[in-house]
C-alpha cells in the first residue's frame, strides 16, 4: 500500500494511504455540496486534487500560463511587527514595508494598506493620517493599492459602542430590542465605511478592500452591502473587494434582506451574487478549514464551494487563503507544503482570479 | 403505552419554535399518561435536530433560542411527573471569553446552545480576567468551564486558566472545554484541557459526553 505524508487540519504531519486520501477528498467534496446545495467536484478535478495532495515535491506551482493575482492583506505587516508568535520585527518603516518592498520585494500585486486595528470605527478619526500613509506609497509603487478594513460590528456595540449588545437580548429573548440595536449599529457602521473610503477616494488610492464581513453575522454583511453602494455611488471609479469572514453568513437578525434576498444562511456563490448588485468589484470567499479533518478533506471541501462561486460569478474572485481558510491548515505559520498545494488548486481546479 | 401523537406534537412544536404549542403538548402527554422520561427523550431529540439545522444554515439564533425557550416550557411541565431521584440534575457550565479578547459572539452561539440543551450556564462575558474564572468556579462548584479564545495570542490564556486553577486547587473539581476561532484539538490537548469544541455543536456533544 502506497503512503504519502500529508497533514491534519491543524498541520499535523501524517502519513496516510492513497485510498484514503481519494476516500477523504470524496467526502470533503460531499459534505460541500450537501451543506451548499451544489454540484459535487467530478472525477478528473478529484483526481487532480489528488495529484496535486500526494506530488512528492515540497512546494508545488501552477502550470505556466495560469499564474493568478496575488494579494497579501497587508502581509507587509509581518516584516516590522512582531507578535511574539509570529512576525519579524525588522526595523523597517512601515509605509516602505506595506507599499515598496512587498510589491518590489515580494512581488505582491495589489498592495493592501492597513493599521493594527483594522476597523473602520478606529480608522474614521485617523482619515488624514492614512490619507498621508497612502499617499506616500502611491509615491513609490506601480501596483495598485487598497485600504484593507474590517466593518466589526461588534464594535458598535455596548461597551465599545452606543448600541446593547444584541446576543444578550436574544438570549433574555427581547428580540425586537436585539433587532433595533443590530440595525441602529448596521447604520453607523455602514457610515463608518463610507466615511473612510470617501476619504481615501481624494488621494487617488485604488480601492478599499472590506475585509472579514459577516464576522459579526447578517447584519455585518448588511453594513458591507449598503456601504459598497454608497461608495459606488460618491466614487464610481474606486474598486472595491467584498472580503468574507466566514463560509456561511450567521443569521443574528435573520430577517435582513438585500435585495429581497435574506442574508442568514447564504453560502459563497450566493454571496457574490449581492456583492455584484451591490457594485464590488472583486467577490473574496473565505471557507473554513476544520482543524480535526484532514488537509485532503478540507481541500476537497474548500474547493467545491469555492467552484461554484467562481461559476456563479461575474466580478473576479479572490479567495483568501491563509490560517485556517481555503483548505490551508489552521497553525499560525502555515505549513508551505499545505500552503502551496491548496493555492494551486484554488487556481487549477476551482479557477479563482487571484489570492 | 407509547402515544405516539402526543409525542408527534411535542416533537414538531419545539422543532418549529412554538413555545406555547410545547406547553400544550408537554400537558397532552401527561394527559394521556405518556411516560414522562420518554417525552423528555423526545424533547431533546427536537433540539438535537434544531442543532443540526442550525449547522447545516437552515435555522439561526434567533429559533434556536425560541425553540430552547419552547423546550423549558415543556421539560417545567414533564419534569413534575418525573421523581426527583430520577431527574437528571442540570450541569452547571460557567462560560466566558479569556483575559485580552472581546469577541465573544461564538461564546454566545455556544452558551445558548448548551442552554438550550438544558446546561445551566453562567456566562461571565468576555475579556475575562484569570482570577475571575477561579473566583466563579469556587463559588459556583461548576461540572464545566469553558474558555473562549478567537486570536492566537490569546488562545494561551486558556492555558493560564488552567494553570490558575490547578493552583489555587479546582483543577479536579471541574471539566475545563475550551474553544474558539484559534484553537484546535491539538492546542487543548497541549494547555491541558478536558475537551474542545470545533463548534457550537460540537461543544455541547462534548460537554454532554462527559455527563
Amino acid at each position: 500500500m502506497t503512503e504519502h505524508t500529508t497533514r491534519m487540519g491543524d498541520g499535523r504531519v501524517v502519513r496516510m494511504s492513497s485510498e484514503k486520501i481519494r476516500a477523504e477528498l470524496e467526502t470533503g467534496t460531499k459534505e460541500a455540496a450537501d451543506k451548499a446545495k451544489i454540484p459535487e467536484l467530478n472525477g478528473n478535478e478529484l483526481e487532480t486534487l489528488y495529484e496535486i495532495v500526494t506530488n512528492p515535491s515540497r512546494i508545488v506551482g501552477v502550470e505556466m500560463g495560469r499564474e493568478a493575482v496575488m494579494s497579501a492583506d497587508a502581509g507587509g505587516f509581518s516584516l516590522f511587527m512582531d507578535s511574539g508568535s509570529s512576525g519579524l520585527g525588522l526595523p523597517i518603516e512601515r509605509s516602505l514595508a506595506l507599499g515598496a518592498i512587498t510589491e518590489k520585494v515580494l512581488g505582491i500585486d495589489i498592495i493592501q494598506e492597513s493599521e493594527p486595528d483594522a476597523s473602520f470605527k478606529a480608522m474614521k478619526p485617523i482619515s488624514p493620517y492614512l490619507m498621508v500613509v497612502c499617499q506616500n506609497i502611491l509615491q513609490s509603487t506601480i501596483s495598485p493599492l487598497m485600504h484593507i478594513s474590517m466593518p466589526n460590528l461588534g464594535y458598535f456595540y455596548k461597551p465599545d459602542g452606543p448600541w446593547d449588545e444584541p446576543i444578550g437580548l436574544l438570549r433574555d429573548g427581547k428580540f425586537d430590542a436585539a433587532k433595533a440595536s443590530m440595525e441602529g449599529a448596521v447604520q453607523q457602521c455602514t457610515e463608518s465605511i463610507v466615511y473612510v473610503a470617501t476619504h481615501l477616494a481624494t488621494i487617488g488610492i485604488d480601492g478599499i478592500n472590506i475585509d472579514t464581513i459577516g464576522a459579526a453575522g447578517d447584519p455585518d454583511f448588511y453594513s458591507a452591502l449598503l456601504a459598497t453602494e454608497a461608495i459606488k455611488k460618491q466614487n464610481p471609479e474606486l474598486s472595491i473587494e467584498f472580503g468574507m469572514a466566514t463560509e456561511s453568513v450567521h443569521g443574528f437578525h435573520a430577517q435582513l434582506k438585500y435585495n429581497g434576498t435574506r442574508l442568514a444562511g447564504l453560502w459563497p456563490h450566493q454571496q457574490v451574487k449581492l456583492a455584484e448588485k451591490a457594485g464590488a468589484d472583486i467577490f473574496g470567499p473565505v471557507i473554513n478549514t476544520k482543524s480535526q479533518n484532514s488537509f485532503s478533506w478540507n481541500l476537497a471541501r474548500a474547493v467545491t464551494f469555492t467552484k461554484q462561486c467562481v461559476k456563479d460569478s461575474s466580478i473576479p474572485v479572490h479567495v483568501n487563503m491563509g490560517m485556517g481558510v481555503g483548505g490551508v491548515p489552521m497553525f499560525e505559520t502555515p505549513p508551505v507544503d499545505a500552503v502551496t498545494r491548496a493555492n494551486k488548486a484554488m487556481i487549477e481546479v476551482a479557477g479563482v482570479d487571484g489570492v | 403505552m407509547i402515544s405516539l401523537s402526543e409525542l408527534d406534537n411535542l416533537y414538531k412544536a419545539i422543532l418549529s419554535q412554538d413555545v406555547e404549542g410545547a406547553e400544550i403538548a408537554a400537558k397532552a402527554c401527561v394527559a394521556a399518561s405518556v411516560d414522562p422520561i420518554q417525552a423528555m427523550n423526545t424533547a431533546s431529540e427536537a433540539i438535537k435536530k434544531i442543532g443540526d439545522l442550525f449547522d447545516r444554515a437552515e435555522i439561526f439564533l434567533p429559533e434556536v433560542i425560541v425553540s430552547a425557550e419552547a423546550m423549558k416550557k415543556a421539560s417545567a411541565v414533564l419534569l413534575k411527573d418525573i421523581p426527583k431521584e430520577m431527574q437528571k440534575k442540570k450541569a452547571k457550565f460557567i462560560i466566558g471569553t479569556v483575559e485580552g479578547d472581546v469577541h465573544d459572539i461564538g461564546k454566545g452561539i455556544v452558551a445558548t446552545m448548551l442552554d438550550a440543551e438544558g446546561f445551566d450556564v453562567i456566562d461571565l462575558g468576555r475579556d475575562v480576567a484569570t482570577s475571575k474564572f477561579v473566583e466563579a468556579v469556587r463559588a459556583h462548584n461548576p461540572a464545566f468551564v469553558g474558555l473562549s479564545a478567537l486570536m492566537t495570542v490569546t488562545a494561551t490564556t486558556q492555558g493560564a486558566v488552567i494553570k490558575a486553577l490547578k493552583d489555587a486547587g479546582l483543577r479536579d473539581t471541574v471539566k475545563v472545554m475550551v474553544g474558539g476561532g484559534a484553537t484546535t484539538e491539538f492546542h487543548a490537548e497541549e494547555i491541558g484541557a478536558d475537551g474542545w469544541g470545533a463548534d457550537a455543536l460540537d461543544a455541547v456533544t462534548k460537554a454532554k459526553s462527559f455527563l
